[in-house]
């Protein structure tokens, strides 16, 4: 039996009616639309389906759709403003930070996580914070360049805002 | 500075935009009108006779529009070595018996996926178990019970090369030595699963597939053959790839049943695989049993070399026949080898079928040389980078009837080698060690084993009135970034800039054929391609130019910065769009189309050209548990004229991440057919914190077959990155492998076995 | 011009040297070679067995009798 999900994606608010073992993902992919988001283990082991709930980074595979009753999620589809890039998508395209791209919608929102509670990370910490992200193309290396370079130029830009 | 404005600098990717917006679609997304979810029931035996399939009780539930079996389909056989009809054997569905755990032997399209799984268990099988062999030494014993009928001893490819006198030659040598090893398979795990959606127009007869592939036209071919159809009423479309690796270039049961299923609803049908069937019936690298012998004069200098190999291929072809070839040929690389001789046979076994993985036979059969190539240093006394030196491949260096190595830059890679890391490692802590491993990989096969009649690759480019290019080209980018190299290279063959020109990708009805990524061959054979698309145009804007310049025929004119104009004389020429507009007005509006076509002639057996290189790996061991850490890496390589420097750096370090988990963590292991860690749960990927640091130097050449001189770059690097780090951990701490993946509790029990040794002698 | 060359027994193939037609003739997956070898007392498996170990006993040992039984052309 259906039961009702209220919850707001990308700044847009929804009301749906799904079955209870629906996945996060699930609905976000399948009703909504929004493909940017991957999935691909089956056994929640490779970030790569990561959104943020609330302000957290989760595995939209291992969260029931329902338990994003009431709260806000943000996806890949949400982070450019308009044609604008966001500096951490920009940070990727220019670090080559990613290959077939497969698995970058969930990079990209880890790492805006990541950025959000700790703007000025040391490798260590990068590496640590994406321990959890399978890469098959890249390596690795490129891809934490890519987010120091991304907590640069956020860095920069609020430093644009603060002085205006 | 650089004579080229494009080539050679760091660009980013053309796709990049719709990547990191989540906007690049992947068959794994793909959705149509009315389409079908479609789920293959799969054999839970290793080898059984079907006996009977009821699909009645399927086919009742709501939901469930069709349901197939074998003799549903149009029973076509079909494999990559067409050349052969006997080795075209795989089937849509098993039909008489199935050969692996997973053959799949019925499929069903519903209105949704859970309704379609749902649904298998309601189809009845009943087997006839066979007797199965797992083990290709077992299997090739008379006794063995046959994977296929038709080949006895279940000896399904062989292949010798030999060249000089080898068993004189080992005659005359001062040292002679004979490793065996054991070399394991490897998933290629990409991270996007096998998907596949048909589309089925009735009232054509023509059919539509969009599959996650490495060459929509292997894939095309491979529908043909098993949908008994004409290839030209196929069209294959490869939308963005997540991956491939080497796992995606066979038609798979996936596109084959969605292909069938549609023609029989009338509806698109999507077949994705779970990532447990990603794991259990998709193609992997090919494991193996080496034998190696070689014989050098005390001097370090190789006089001869023997090798033979038994590969386990599995129940069926797919590219394990090429596999087996290459890994003999690898196997000499990169040293001049005076006298060889190899043997390799492929055995089948009652398992998913082992094909091409990154390295394509170079990742197993370098493990083998460059450690065994170690162990001969230290019993002669001889520095490893001094051995490699004295036995490396030179510019024009040919083995008899196989290879010529035209460009290489072995020698000046090693040198940089010896120079870093003596600037960099020259102190090592206690228990870390260094190794070395040197290496060299094709820039594309020149085998015809698929039977095509067409030319290796073909690009088409039109200009439009406006300057705007629209570059058709059949290329697969999987992630390697061959999309961008070939803007890149259109883009600098026309003298204009990268934002001028829109691709076309990989639609089989649009673009002129290529083979596909595989093999390292989009550089070399689809650059080529498309430089030669894009010089038809520009020989044409040239011309319109010279008449309008009015200059004597002897001088030359080139293109570029958007301009065409007196090479001598920069100054005195044209913007490229006024002269567009020229050549288009001024020739009765005949379109301004160039198309280019490549494939290699009298280049051997092998490659028209072979990247070079050297790796060097510094690693820890922790003797009290056997871990091993991969501090840093140095990899030297030669790949011609690099395209894109970005590009190439990304590819190399994937590639090392991948050799590292052949060498330390990747494994399947199986038991009775059964794979029994199919999930990144248990199948173990090296991961960030995991990963070293690289560095990457450059070492230019220029090969006259490749496009600029460029040639392959990154599959080349997967092969050294094991042996390296297998030599440095006996280096460190003294213990030798004769298998890869080291996982800790093989080195620690190696670490013990030697202690237990040493201690037996001193007591003595 | 006198015959130089050896055929297979089995199909058209024509070598110079009886090794370079064992060569071909162990590549040969299809019954009639395997079944030919049986008639000259010679078993396929213990042929790549052998081949499969350092040395040459395997081509060797199919070449003699290719050598012998090979008809001339």
């Amino acid at each position: 039996m259906k039961k009702e999900l209220k919850f707001v994606v990308n700044g847009e608010s929804y009301d749906l009616w799904v079955e209870p073992k629906t996945l996060l993902v699930q609905v976000l992919r399948d009703e909504l639309g929004l493909k940017g988001t991957k999935w691909c283990c089956d056994s929640g082991s490779c970030c790569a389906c990561a959104v943020i709930l609330d302000g957290k980074v989760v595995k939209s595979c291992s969260i029931l759709a329902l338990q994003a009753n009431g709260k806000e999620v943000l996806t890949i589809e949400g982070l450019a403003n308009g044609t604008e890039l966001h500096p951490i998508q920009q940070a990727f395209i220019d670090n080559w930070a990613f290959q077939c791209g497969f698995c970058t919608s969930g990079q990209i929102m880890a790492t805006k996580a990541l950025l959000a509670e700790n703007p000025k990370p040391t490798r260590e910490e990068i590496q640590l914070a994406m321990d959890g992200h399978l890469c098959r193309c890249t390596g690795y290396n490129m891809i934490n360049e890519a987010i120091q370079d991304a907590a640069e130029r956020l860095q920069t830009q609020k430093a644009q805002e603060g002085a205006k | 500075m650089s004579e080229y404005s494009i080539i050679g600098k760091p660009t980013t990717n053309v796709d990049g935009a719709a990547k990191v917006t989540g906007e690049a679609e992947y068959t794994f997304d793909m959705t149509l009108p009315n389409m079908l979810y479609g789920k293959l029931l799969r054999s839970p035996h290793p080898h059984a006779r079907i006996v009977s399939i009821d699909t009645s009780e399927a086919l009742k539930l709501p939901g469930v529009k069709a349901v197939i079996t074998g003799k549903d389909t149009p029973g076509g056989k079909y494999g990559l070595w067409r050349r052969f009809s006997e080795l075209s054997d795989q089937e849509a569905l098993a039909t008489t018996k199935v050969r692996f755990i997973g053959d799949p032997v019925a499929a069903i399209a519903a209105t949704s996926e859970d309704i379609a799984e749902e649904a298998l268990d309601l189809i009845q099988v009943e087997y006839e178990p066979l007797p199965a062999v797992f083990e290709p030494l077992e299997a090739i014993k008379d006794d063995a019970p046959l994977v296929h009928e038709d080949f006895e001893n279940n000896i399904n490819a062989t292949r010798h090369i030999e060249w000089g006198n080898v068993d004189e030659a080992f005659k005359k040598a001062d040292y002679v030595r004979e490793d065996r090893f054991n070399l394991l398979g490897q998933h290629p795990a990409p991270m996007e699963v096998h998907s596949s959606v048909a589309s089925y127009d009735k009232g054509s007869g023509r059919l539509t597939v969009w599959s996650s592939t490495q060459s929509p036209y292997f894939l095309q071919l491979g529908l043909a053959d098993a949908l008994k159809m004409r290839e030209g009423n196929i069209r294959v479309i490869k939308p963005h790839v997540g991956g491939g690796f080497g796992g995606k270039n066979s038609t798979m049961p996936d596109s084959v049943n969605a292909a069938v299923l549609s023609m029989k609803t009338g509806r698109p049908v999507k077949i994705v695989f779970s990532r447990e069937e990603e794991f259990t019936t998709t193609e992997h690298r090919t494991s193996m049993h080496l034998a190696i012998k070689i014989g050098l004069k005390k001097d370090g200098t190789l006089l001869a070399k023997e090798v033979k190999i038994i590969t386990d291929g599995g129940a069926y072809t797919g590219l394990g026949a090429t596999t087996l070839y290459l890994a003999g040929t690898w196997i000499t690389f990169p040293y001049k080898t005076p006298s060889y001789r190899y043997d390799g046979f492929r055995t089948y076994t009652n398992k998913m079928w082992a094909s091409s993985v990154r390295g394509f036979g170079a990742t197993s059969a370098l493990y083998a040389s460059e450690t065994q190539l170690d162990r001969a240093a230290r019993d002669l006394g001889m520095d490893p980078l001094e051995i490699r030196r004295k036995n490396a491949m030179t510019p024009g260096y040919e083995a008899p009837g196989q290879y010529k190595v035209e460009s290489c830059g072995l020698l000046p890679c090693i040198e940089k080698m010896e120079q870093r890391v003596k600037q960099k490692w020259s102190k090592l802590s206690k228990d870390e060690g260094i190794g070395f491993a040197a290496f060299a990989y094709m820039s594309g096969g020149i085998f015809n084993w698929i039977d095509t009649p067409y030319a290796f690759s073909g690009a088409m480019v039109k200009v439009n009135i406006d300057g705007t290019v629209d570059l058709f080209t059949q290329a697969s980018d999987i992630g390697q970034g061959t999309n961008t190299v070939n803007v890149m290279i259109c883009a600098e063959e026309l003298g204009i800039g990268i934002e001028d020109i829109r691709l076309h990708p990989a639609d089989t009805a649009t673009t002129l054929t290529d083979l596909g990524a595989w093999g390292s061959r989009e550089t070399l054979m689809n650059g080529n391609a498309v430089k030669a698309a894009a010089a038809e145009i520009k020989n044409k804007l040239i011309e319109v130019a010279r008449l309008k310049l009015g200059e004597n025929i002897v001088y030359d004119l080139d293109a570029k910065d958007k301009r065409i104009y007196l090479a001598l004389r920069p100054e005195r020429g044209f913007s490229y769009y006024d002269v567009v507009k020229d050549a288009i007005k001024g020739n009765d509006g005949e379109p301004l189309v160039g198309i280019g076509h490549y494939t290699p002639h009298r280049k051997g057996m092998v490659s028209p050209a072979f990247a070079m290189g050297i790796m060097g790996i510094r690693a820890k061991v922790d003797r009290e548990t056997g871990q091993v850490e991969v501090k840093e890496v140095i990899a030297v390589h030669d790949c011609g004229q690099t395209i894109n420097p970005l590009g190439a750096r990304g590819q190399v370090e994937g590639s090392i991440q991948m050799g590292l988990g052949f060498g330390l963590c990747e494994d399947l292991p199986t038991e009775n057919g059964l794979i029994l860690n199919p999930s990144f749960v248990d199948y173990k990927l090296v991961r960030t914190r995991e990963m070293p640091q690289i560095e990457l130097f450059d070492v230019p050449t220029y090969d006259p077959e490749g496009p600029y001189g460029a040639k392959e770059a990154a599959e080349a690097t997967t092969a050294p990155t094991a042996p390296a780090l297998a030599n440095a951990i006996c280096n460190a701490v003294g213990v030798e492998f004769d298998s890869n993946v080291l996982k800790l509790e093989k080195v620690f029990k190696a670490l013990k076995e030697k202690e237990a040794k040493e201690k037996g002698k001193r007591r003595r | 011009m006198t015959n130089t060359n050896y055929r297979c027994p089995c199909c058209r193939k024509i070598c110079s040297e009886p090794h370079d037609l064992a060569r071909h003739f162990l590549g040969q997956t299809d019954k009639k070679h395997k079944d030919w070898l049986k008639t000259q007392g010679l078993s396929y498996a213990q042929l790549i067995t052998s081949q499969a170990e350092f040395g040459n006993k395997g081509y060797d040992t199919l070449a003699e009798v290719l050598g012998k039984e090979a008809p001339r052309c």
